[in-house]
């Protein structure tokens, strides 16, 4: 048992994450050429424009289920929309947020361009404390975007285009399906004045999110509208990052690995659960923890993933030093 | 006592105009002022104009004070109706000079106030429905109340009417628990205070300084007199219903008063109200007790029914509450009363949110009309005011997720408050679903009643119990009326369904095979008796005078006097005696007739009237289905959406028009179709189709309840100048109700023709075709044409467009034609319509030198045309640019990765070295 414990802590997380992350690129993407389908209540950015998608990104049917008028949405029809909530909740209780830094199509994207820019030898950028402070505020707005646009179409106060109004802004909805060789999405939509504007700031978010992502870790998900969803169940998910602050040298090697520029995960000592709205529980921190238990993840309060002085040995490949010390 | 204090950010006192409003004295005394002036004068007013024609006191009392600032303001701003109300504010100045006496024990009871309130409004109001709303009743009532409190305020000290008596003073202190709103005072300061002038200025004595510690307001109706004594007193926004979230001091009185005004008030009017206006009302349990009951005793003035409907909902609200805590306290193993009483405090949203929605929807519908124009009335001017939206208009329905926030809410209460019992996890996670049971049974009721009211649908006859609602003269209340009928509809009418009692007076019955048949009205008898033939014998009416069934050939009936007729324009009433008849007569007009002339004045009303002359279509005319009626005046119609969920239930179903353009272009509908129509469903069944037998404009409807093509085919064959005309038309129409597990059966949904049907145009399927298929312009679409099943060489096919452009061409061996579907809409950019249907006809043409005989007449050729319609929308390319979009993302993509390049450059500084010079 130990054995096994020892091997996991001192695993090189990013090898598994990378693998992880391409089956469920393959998974989500291409699931249409398998005959897979999850359903369509997927916690992550698995988009519906993508005609063989393995399962349907939660958004898109959620914008069409508010849209409905509203005598009829809180009628009888209200309960397939909660069937589909709770689809989507027990698909996400859990994983938590690792389904963002792992299965998350879109996510798994902007990591390609972040290692391209790597290989490139360009370095990245990062915003300042007080520009995060301000941006990560926008994730709430476009979540109640996907909320009420739809509902405002329900009762009548905007046009049937502001339907899934998020998802015409939405990078995905383009570039997902240029995986499978669609390019329908890419065009400007001039048959109403709000359709333009929607599909206008589509490519123009599509254009920005690819130079984003390229300079910029993880840029969408900083304004991702499933993160905030994601954090406001997060409470209740099984997986969880925990810390424990008492053992915590603050020596910020978390928050130098941290693509979500998460500052609490090296200055919080305070809180135990220490997963914020940002965190896509890549568990970079925990293989970057250089002390023993610091950092944790744990599965219904059993720990599956521990920080170790071990693992970070083995993970930093001191030996190599330690040999040439001597 | 301070003078001045540094208020935190949260306090209302500091904000500008808020903080005006709610602390400055002089505003507030004035505003006092005016709602007392308002409020005699209200009553005055009740007093001097008892007419219905008074709706000056109506809109002061119930338009206003209840429910409207009531409900809106106790669970946001809190007590604030107390703080102006005008009982308590010369209640002030009546207790300074009045005897001081300590109330005796037994009358410093909350119970009393509530106890008035449920029994003696809410009670009196279902029982004897209508007695409080009219002017004189409210002017009545509130002197009443007025003087109670006058009395009270002089004998008792401290504002014991305000706690123990007042029906709504223990429902405005519990239900303020919700509140975002917080008197307290600042802690710094009063650490040090000695002389506690909040206290003296209260004049309930109570001791605002203490709130924050209590985490309760006790008493206090925000009268603001604290704070006019003490900077030190603060009002703050706090979040709503945070004092729940804590351990207080409970009153017993506030627990039951949620429980009781949930059950007196939003359960109720669901039981009585809701589902006491459906169709399954007298199926129900109250109905059923009080139909009961009936037999034994003999209720005067009661409505029985809404007095059972409130015992019930009193019964089954506390027996929900009751039963489900008390489970609870078994499985936390604690007292039944701590319990009870500790979570029952999150009952509290469920009526006030309910209420709110139920209020403001009234308010926009009809109180905000009736509110200004009683007011206007007051004043001695006239105005007439458009309500602020319809009713059934869908924003109003956004009122009705309050039902959810306050279930959501409640629960949430019922969290917080279960953490701070001490028990452990498991049991409290496994007690929670039970001390939430009256929750649960809330949300039920409410779910039951819109089930009822779906399932059953709603009776006609709207508001009849709702007081002030125009009643029809023919209407008669529940325990007047006879009903002869028995089994599950015996309350309405046996042809058209309309409630009976709704034009009692009218009723009409008859016995069918010794059953007894009763009608609203001599209408829909005669339809039955003369138009449907259905053999009736003993033929009874209600006398108008006694209201009692008599022999109706007998009757006398009063024909055309000025009331309203059922169902007819012309009113026809009886009377088993003459002389009643002529009085009768002498007040409202009218003739006496005997029953059979009365009969033949109801049969002419099914007499249709003269047709329309509708053009009949020539031989040479090309007819073809449309899915408008051309003759129909138009009207504006819900464009775009998809029809989700909502009739479930219900079979989808088409209606089209075979119409025909004469010489002039105009449309016309066939007013008899005499050609044969035959369906052929998604299952490729054919059968025969029917001409509607409403309108003269005839239509053929048809329901689909499978996904797939129907077609629907039009065929006449008549013979005129020695030729055959053989005319056929079709309409295909593809049905898809969007769910998820239809297939898509190639074989089903390619197009078919059918024997019956000599020539047809068949639109061939392309590859690929779905359920979602639609034509749009730029398309090719092929057709086949056939005759007698085999595809025809050299027939003419036309395409003509609405626009008037039309294309033809002979069809080739295989008997294929193919059209491009031009791009035939060039609107302003602005107005374009992407879902705009353009609609197109196919005809098609063929004749043949054949000689041959049909039906005696013989002929030299036959003439075959046939006609298919459709639509198609405007390409994506006429609205959507591959280039601009590409354009867009690529321009923000150099752009940007420009512009951070350039702010990388800027910010790199070549390193340069910084010398001082020490010298200087």
């Amino acid at each position: 048992m130990k054995k096994i414990r020892d091997f996991i802590n001192r695993a090189d997380i990013r090898k598994f994450r990378f693998w992880l992350q391409l089956f469920f690129f393959i998974l989500f993407i291409y699931g249409g050429y398998f005959s897979i389908n999850l359903g369509n209540s997927i916690p992550v950015f698995s988009c519906g424009y993508d005609r063989e998608v393995g399962g349907m990104c939660y958004f898109l049917p959620l914008q069409h289920q508010l849209a409905r008028p509203l005598d009829v949405l809180f009628s009888a029809a209200s309960i397939s929309v909660l069937i589909g909530f709770i689809t989507f909740l027990v698909w996400f209780i859990v994983f938590n947020k690792a389904w963002c830094g792992y299965a998350c199509p879109l996510g798994t994207m902007q990591d390609w361009l972040t290692s391209l820019r790597k290989k490139m030898g360009i370095r990245y950028s990062t915003y300042t404390q007080p520009q995060f402070d301000k941006l990560k505020k926008i994730k709430y707005i476009m979540l109640a975007l996907v909320i009420l646009a739809p509902m405002a179409v329900g009762l009548g106060l905007l046009g049937g285009e502001w339907r899934t109004a998020f998802c015409e802004i939405c990078p995905g909805r383009m570039i997902t399906p240029l995986f499978v060789g669609d390019t329908s999405q890419w065009s400007l939509d001039f048959s109403t004045k709000s359709a333009m504007i929607l599909t206008t700031l589509g490519l123009v978010f599509t254009g920005l999110f690819v130079v984003g992502s390229f300079i910029k870790k993880r840029f969408f998900c900083f304004f991702c509208p499933m993160s905030a969803m994601h954090y406001i169940f997060s409470d209740a998910a099984l997986l969880k990052l925990k810390k424990d602050g008492d053992k915590c040298t603050k020596c910020g090697d978390c928050y130098t690995v941290c693509d979500m520029q998460i500052k609490d995960i090296a200055d919080d000592v305070q809180s135990t659960n220490i997963l914020r709205d940002d965190c896509i529980l890549c568990l970079k921190c925990v293989a970057a923890c250089p002390e023993d238990d610091v950092l944790h993840v744990e599965l219904v309060n059993y720990p599956i993933f521990k920080s170790t002085k071990g693992g970070f040995a083995k993970r930093m490949q001191m030996d190599r030093w330690e040999k040439k010390d001597e | 006592m301070v003078d001045f204090i540094k208020r935190d950010k949260d306090d209302i006192y500091a904000k500008p105009i808020i903080g005006f409003l709610f602390k400055n004295q002089k505003f507030l005394m004035a505003l006092k002022i005016v709602v007392l002036a308002l409020f005699i004068y209200a009553i005055y007013f009740g007093y001097a104009h008892t007419g219905k024609d008074n709706t000056f006191t109506w809109a002061v009392f119930w338009g206003i004070f209840w429910s409207l600032f009531m409900v809106i303001t106790l669970p946001t701003l809190g007590r604030v109706f107390c703080g102006i109300c005008p009982h308590g504010f010369m209640g002030k100045y009546i207790t300074k000079f009045g005897l001081k006496k300590t109330m005796p024990k037994w009358m410093q009871n909350p119970y009393i106030g509530l106890f008035l309130l449920v029994i003696g409004w809410w009670g009196i109001y279902y029982i004897f429905p209508g007695i409080y709303r009219t002017p004189l009743g409210t002017a009545i009532l509130f002197t009443v109340m007025t003087l109670l409190s006058f009395v009270i305020y002089f004998l008792y000290k401290d504002m014991s009417y305000c706690k123990y008596i007042c029906p709504i003073g223990t429902l405005t202190r519990a239900y303020s628990k919700l509140s975002f709103t917080w008197l307290g005072t600042y802690k710094s300061a009063c650490d040090d205070c000695k002389t506690f002038e909040c206290a003296t200025a209260c004049p309930y004595n109570l001791k605002p300084f203490t709130f924050d510690k209590r985490n309760s307001m006790t008493d206090c109706t925000l009268c603001m007199d604290c704070s006019a004594a003490c900077e030190a007193v603060s009002f703050k926004v706090k979040k709503p219903s945070f004092s729940m979230f804590s351990k207080f001091q409970i009153l017993k009185a506030e627990v039951w008063a949620f429980v009781l005004i949930l059950a007196s008030i939003p359960i109720t009017m669901a039981f009585h109200h809701g589902i006491g206006r459906s169709n399954a009302a007298g199926d129900m349990i109250w109905s059923k007790t009080a139909e009961f009951l009936k037999g034994y005793i003999s209720f005067g003035s009661v409505d029985p029914i809404g007095l059972f409907a409130f015992l019930y909902a009193m019964l089954f609200t506390v027996l929900a509450a009751v039963i489900g805590m008390f489970i609870a306290s078994h499985i936390l193993k604690k007292d039944f009363s701590k319990i009870f009483y500790d979570l029952g405090y999150s009952y509290a949203p469920l009526f006030i949110l309910g209420s709110i929605a139920h209020t403001l929807e009234t308010f926009f519908t009809r109180s905000y009309a009736r509110i200004v124009e009683g007011f206007a009335y007051g004043f001695g001017f006239t105005i007439d005011v458009a309500s602020l939206a319809n009713r059934g208009d869908s924003w109003l329905h956004i009122f009705g997720l309050l039902k959810w926030v306050a279930i959501t809410w409640a629960l949430i209460i019922l969290y917080k408050r279960m953490k701070l019992l001490d028990a452990e996890k498991m049991r409290k996670i496994i007690a929670y679903p039970f001390a939430a049971s009256l929750i649960i049974f809330f949300l039920s009721v409410n779910m039951y009643r819109g089930h009822i009211l779906d399932t059953y649908g709603r009776a006609s006859g709207g508001h009849g119990n709702h007081g002030g609602g125009a009643k029809m003269f023919q209407a008669v209340s529940n325990d007047k009326a006879t009903i002869l009928q028995s089994g599950r509809s015996k309350n309405s009418c046996t042809t058209c369904g309309m409630k009976l009692i709704n034009s009692y007076k009218a009723n009409h019955a008859a016995k069918q095979d010794g059953v007894t048949k009763q009608f609203c009205s001599i209408h829909c008898f005669s339809k039955e008796n003369g138009i449907k033939k259905t053999p009736l014998t003993d033929f009874q009416v209600v006398d108008l005078k006694s209201l009692k069934f008599i022999d109706a050939e007998k009757a006398y009936y009063v024909l055309g006097s000025k009331k309203r007729g059922v169902m007819s324009k012309t009113s026809k009433l009886a009377f088993a005696l003459e002389a009643d008849a002529l009085a009768f007569i002498t007040k409202n007009g009218g003739k006496i007739v005997n029953f059979d002339e009365a009969y033949k004045n109801a049969l002419k009303d099914f007499k249709r009237k003269p047709a329309q002359s509708f053009k009949k279509p020539t031989s040479e005319d090309v007819i073809y289905f449309s899915d408008t009626n051309p003759k129909a005046k138009k009207k504006k119609s819900y464009v775009g959406g998809h029809s989700h969920g909502g009739s479930r239930n219900k079979v989808a179903s088409k209606k089209i028009w075979p119409i025909f353009e004469d010489e002039f272009g105009k449309k016309n509908c066939i007013g008899d179709i005499s050609a044969e129509l035959y369906l052929l469903d998604a299952n490729l069944v054919v059968t025969k189709a029917k001409q509607s037998r409403e309108g003269a404009c005839k239509s053929v409807s048809f329901k689909m309840p499978d996904n797939g093509y129907y077609n629907l085919f039009y065929s006449d064959k008549e013979v005129q100048n020695n030729t055959l005309y053989l005319k056929t038309a079709k309409y295909e129409y593809r049905r898809f109700n969007h769910s998820n597990d239809a297939i898509y059966d190639e074989k089903k949904m390619s197009a078919h023709s059918i024997n019956e049907v000599p020539f047809d145009i068949l639109r061939l399927r392309e590859d690929g075709e779905t359920f979602y298929h639609r034509l749009y312009s730029g398309d090719k679409i092929r057709l086949k044409v056939l005759l007698d099943s085999k595809p025809v060489k050299g027939a003419s096919l036309t395409l003509s467009t609405k626009t008037g452009w039309s294309k033809s061409i002979k069809t080739d061996k295989d008997g294929v034609a193919a059209f491009v579907l031009l791009k035939d809409y060039f609107p302003e950019w602005n107005k374009f319509d992407r879902r705009h249907k353009n609609k197109f006809l196919l005809t098609a043409t063929y004749t043949k030198d054949i000689k041959g005989k049909y039906l005696d007449d013989e002929y030299e050729k036959e003439k075959y045309t046939a006609t298919y319609t459709s639509q198609y929308y405007p390409g994506t390319s006429e609205y959507s640019s591959y280039a601009y979009g590409l354009f867009a993302a690529t321009a923000t993509a150099i752009l940007s990765g420009f512009v951070i390049y350039w702010f990388r450059k800027r910010r790199e500084r070549p390193f340069k070295e910084v010398r001082f010079d020490e010298k200087n």
